[in-house]
């Protein structure tokens, strides 16, 4: 029997989980700066987004991807704005999935790091189409770009693909990390977040 | 360190309201698609400049501007060598050819780019973001989306404070931060881990001090501070509205 308070689109808005959407957007910054500072060739900038999701749910989740953006979008990356949609989608895809079973091991984990690159890379190629007719900015996707288009691919095919070479180990290690770092947390904490806690509730 | 690049100061666009600068930078967003042609496009890219210069942060803008230069490149570099409208070739270099219908395009999105970055630099730093969330709660923005964004911004500076902290404590412990790809990757867990689960752990503590104060009422909250907003600025909000009426219509007619 699933109650409605198990179910994955169930309305997690107490103060505890609207404490958590500023620190998951803190935590996508952190990332940032630690995966600069080791100088990996990743972003891992959405770690806290995906974790909110697996902890609270798709909406919540799916906010923390908008705060994400928009708090970026008017202080320091103007162009963070127009990406607003592909959060939004990364965390709704997360909070759903997370709620339904697919972090219960690690390979399903790996499945939905794969699941998150792909939504993103659907998500982000209209928006590169629109913008800034296909390329992304990225050197290594924008060097895949031009190879196709040079053999007459179209560009909406090669824009996808310049999209998803990005996405793929990006995404992949943000959702491993996250489910590593989940996993590692404190079961109380992660009871308390969904709901799911008998005992205590805030 | 601080997270918002905004850059203090007294200039007329200072005094301006939040919203009067929303209403500039969407208008000038909108803009950018809006107008046809290069000239256009050039011409309100030298507005948005103005504006910035006038609020005396075009230096402060630099910077940004520099940091997607590359990008920008990428763009004359892609369109000019592999647009699919390319028909005249315009210069060769060895064994590359760039055709002037894709640069012209590269022109365009750089154009298109800067534009972008011009209009909203006049909010990101001549706005205070804080006012800006005040200036939207009070016209009916949800006073909880408020304290998110603004708890973002002051929470950001605390957390990237520890990052240091916990490097050199986990530096201490022997776990290295240089070396093989693999290597650098398998230090970013011990980095992580920490601080993500400090910060879950407090905001426990958290929810429970903002549910003391009354966190989850429904009584509408006052303000700390008074609006002010000058009488110049339903000029410049009239002059934008107005701007933004002429492209749309000049554009239907056009």
């Amino acid at each position: 029997m699933v109650s409605r308070r198990y179910s994955p689109w169930a309305l997690r808005f107490t103060t505890l989980t609207i404490v958590l959407i500023p620190v998951a957007v803190g935590i996508n910054y952190i990332g940032k700066l630690f995966a600069s500072a080791l100088k990996l060739p990743l972003w891992l900038d959405s770690i806290g987004t995906v974790l909110s999701g697996m902890l609270a749910g798709p909406w919540i989740g799916a906010i923390s991807g908008a705060v994400n953006n928009i708090v970026f979008g008017i202080t320091a990356d103007p162009i963070s704005f127009w990406y607003l949609v592909t959060s939004i989608a990364i965390g709704l895809v997360v909070g759903y999935l997370a709620f339904t079973g697919w972090i219960n091991t690690f390979g399903r984990a790996v499945v939905l790091g794969f699941v998150v690159a792909l939504v993103a890379a659907v998500v982000s190629t209209p928006l590169n189409v629109i913008l800034w007719e296909g390329t992304t900015g990225n050197v290594w996707g924008d060097a895949l770009y031009t190879a196709l288009m040079a053999k007459g691919w179209p560009v909406w095919l090669a824009s996808f693909l310049d999209e998803l070479v990005v996405d793929v180990p990006d995404k992949l290690a943000t959702v491993v990390i996250s489910w590593l770092i989940y996993r590692a947390l404190p079961k109380r904490l992660v009871g308390l977040f969904s709901g799911r806690n008998e005992v205590e509730s805030l | 360190m601080r997270l918002s690049l905004y850059v203090p100061g007294n200039s007329w666009v200072h005094r301006l309201d939040p919203l009067t600068k929303l209403i500039m930078a969407v208008v000038a967003v909108i803009l950018v698609f809006v107008l046809p042609g290069y000239w256009a496009s050039a011409a309100l890219l030298a507005v948005s400049l103005g504006v910035l210069a006038s609020g005396g942060v075009l230096r402060r803008s630099v910077p940004v501007f520099l940091g997607v230069s590359l990008i920008a490149i990428t763009f004359f570099v892609v369109q000019g060598l592999v647009y699919p409208g390319n028909q005249h070739p315009a210069l060769t270099l060895g064994p590359v050819t760039f055709y002037q219908e894709g640069l012209l395009l590269g022109l365009k999105l750089s154009l298109r780019l800067y534009n972008i970055l011009a209009a909203t630099l006049v909010l990101i730093l001549l706005t205070n973001p804080s006012d800006l969330v005040e200036s939207l709660v009070r016209r009916g923005v949800p006073s909880r989306f408020g304290y998110v964004v603004v708890a973002v911004l002051q929470m950001i500076p605390n957390m990237a404070a520890t990052t240091g902290t916990i490097m050199d404590a986990q530096r201490s412990r022997g776990m290295e931060t240089e070396g093989s790809l693999w290597t650098r990757m398998r230090a970013f867990i011990p980095l992580m881990g920490p601080l993500v689960t400090s910060s879950l752990i407090a905001t426990e503590e958290r929810a429970l001090a903002l549910e003391v104060r009354g966190f989850s009422g429904n009584r509408k909250p006052t303000f700390l501070h008074e609006e002010v907003i000058p009488p110049y600025a339903w000029a410049v909000r009239a002059l934008y509205l107005a701007a933004l009426i002429l492209a749309i219509a000049g554009r239907w007619i056009g």
